[in-house]
């Protein structure tokens, strides 16, 4: 792996933009300033792995709906009716994701980690900061694989145009005005801000837009309200596998909500069956021994080393790396294991000279659109750095 | 690599682009307010204006979007930048109000514009739709001449900054449909905790 090291941004300057999360708990910087230098042809290949899966996704999804394997992959009963609905029609856009993946470099090959289809984080970084990496040290900033900004901005006026073609946005919706209301937790200055980062985009886009905490937006079988203003559409950076089960009542409201047509809501529920990581022993069923795949099941694997993780886990928690000859290597607790259990194939991420491990994060929007990475330990947790990168030949 | 598209100076992040790039190369208005790149975008009683200036010395509005705050950003023909001062702003402003006054400025003369090729910067910008938030005390005179409202089209580099501007602004004031139903609950998640601090991640 080829890094090149490169002159920091400020934190102040990441104040001013409104990146606030930009020093870890212990007082590391959360943005490396080391960056991961690749070839085209290997930002060439995430670019068409990323495609590849996400039409694999698609295809398990209907997979799971036909055959109603909603508990085989551990959805909450109480989201099945709303994931079923999201489904059926166009205008439950799917906006934006991000898959996780291994290897891509050193000549190693590219294997899905997991698909955060739902909630996806280093939006921002991603976007905006590893960018700004590049024009502060005097570099090219267009030899980055990172059109994230406007491929999310397209897909916006996609909610309008359901069409690839997007020309027409202006044209409808004039005559529609509908209008998006963003919605995060109010105790998280990183989900607010990624929220309004996404927010602005929409505005760019040309949608009327408006901004308000979860607590405070109202909801009933007529639709999703602030300040008793019905909004059309409303996006929120909340995990659906949290509104099912700290907040029953509401996802049993947005059931009926949807059923009804009152307000269409982003990342579609539908999102929960890709991000849930069973979804993976899904794909290994329909596609056995995919290059782009690691072996997946729900009984541990033979004779292999293997990756115990919950479905629905996040930052590494709850992790068990597993030898073959089934003694532990590696482990990690967490709050999420309640969540069923699901056994992948180890495989090892690229690692640099130091011995720290790289994971690649390709952004998602009508089609891949953007890469980042991360680096940490054999379990990426998080305290792991956010890394960026530029294309050299 | 043809697929994977190219970002450029301002496609990438849009009209953000120029304020992301100005705090970097550390000529920043401190006059601005910081932390509002899109921290308030939902309260836009300002405009961002970024204004080329070509070889020939004309001017023309390469991208206008509102924003919290009012900022002029003028790109030099070289390709650097800088933000106009308040004080820049209000001489443009009182210098083309004397032109209205006398009928030399081009933005209510026609023959003005056409005979030297193109409007001084304080022309364009009280052409753009920021310039109307700017020079507001002297919009009168400005809104009711047809001269005005056409030549003020002419000075965007294209029709579609033009139109996407004029729409983006006009959002502001849209006006917002009443719901009847008083059975709303409200309060999910008022009680977040720790758990919930975040949203998702790089787990795995």
């Amino acid at each position: 792996m080829k890094l090149k090291q490169l002159e920091p941004l400020s934190n102040d300057y990441l104040e001013s933009i409104g990146f606030s999360w930009h020093t870890d708990l212990d007082e590391s910087s959360y943005i490396s300033n080391e960056i991961v230098v690749l070839s085209e042809e290997e930002a060439n290949a995430y670019y068409e792995a990323s495609n590849e899966l996400y039409d694999m996704f698609c295809e398990a999804g209907q997979y799971v709906i036909d055959n109603d394997l909603f508990h085989e992959i551990n959805i909450p009963f109480n989201l099945v009716e709303t994931i079923k609905e999201s489904w059926e029609e166009d205008v439950h856009w799917h906006l934006y994701s991000r898959f996780d993946l291994a290897g891509g470099m050193d000549g190693k090959a590219i294997k899905l980690i997991e698909f955060n289809a739902d909630t996806p984080t280093s939006l921002f970084e991603t976007a905006i900061i590893q960018w700004a990496l590049l024009k502060k040290n005097g570099l090219d900033e267009a030899k980055q694989f990172n059109n994230l900004y406007e491929a999310i901005k397209d897909n916006f006026k996609r909610l309008i145009t359901l069409d690839s073609d997007v020309e027409k946005f202006e044209e409808y919706y004039k005559d529609l005005g509908w209008k998006i209301l963003f919605s995060s937790i109010s105790t998280s200055s990183e989900d607010e801000n990624t929220t309004k980062l996404l927010q602005h985009i929409a505005n760019e886009a040309g949608f009327n837009t408006e901004y308000e905490y979860i607590e405070n937006v109202q909801f009933s079988d007529e639709g999703i309200h602030k300040d008793d203003v019905n909004f059309e559409f409303w996006f929120k950076l909340i995990p659906w596998e949290d509104i099912a089960i700290d907040e029953n009542e509401l996802a049993m409201i947005i059931n009926e909500i949807i059923k009804n047509k009152k307000s269409i809501i982003f990342n579609p529920a539908y999102t929960l069956m890709f991000q849930s990581k069973a979804m993976m022993k899904i794909l290994w069923d329909m596609y056995p021994n995919h290059p782009l795949l690691l072996e997946t099941s729900f009984e541990p694997l033979v004779n292999t080393k293997q990756v115990e993780k919950r479905c629905f886990g996040r930052e590494g928690a709850n992790i068990a790396i597993v030898n073959a000859d089934n003694s532990l290597d590696m482990k990690t607790d967490g709050e999420y294991e309640g969540y069923k259990a699901i056994y992948q194939e180890f495989y090892e991420f690229n690692q640099d000279k130091e011995g720290a491990y790289y994971q690649a994060g390709v952004f998602y929007a009508y089609e891949a659109c953007a890469l980042g990475f991360r680096k940490g330990g054999k379990i990426l947790d998080n305290m792991s750095k956010f890394v960026g990168h530029i294309i050299e030949e | 690599m043809k697929h994977i598209k190219k970002i450029s100076n301002y496609a990438m992040v849009g009209g953000l682009g120029a304020v992301l790039v100005l705090g970097l190369v550390g000529c920043e208005d401190k006059n601005s307010q910081k932390n509002d790149a899109f921290t308030n975008a939902s309260q836009k009683q300002g405009a961002f204006v970024i204004i080329q200036e070509e070889i020939n010395g004309s001017y023309a509005i390469v991208d206008e979007f509102p924003s919290a705050n009012t900022t002029i950003v003028l790109r030099k023909p070289d390709g650097t930048e800088r933000i106009l001062s308040k004080a820049e702003i209000d001489a443009l402003v009182r210098e083309e109000d004397v032109k209205i006054q006398n009928g030399t400025s081009a933005l209510t003369n026609p023959e003005v514009s056409s005979g030297n090729g193109g409007m001084g910067l304080g022309g364009v910008l009280l052409s753009s739709v920021a310039g109307a938030m700017i020079g507001s005390y002297i919009g009168n005179k400005l809104f009711n001449n047809s001269n005005y409202q056409s030549q003020r089209r002419t000075q965007y580099k294209s029709p579609s900054t033009y139109s996407k501007s004029k729409s983006s602004f006009s959002k502001a004031k849209s006006s917002t449909s009443r719901s009847s139903s008083s059975s709303k609950k409200s309060g999910f998640f008022g009680s977040s905790n720790s758990s919930k601090k975040r949203s998702s991640f790089f787990g795995g």
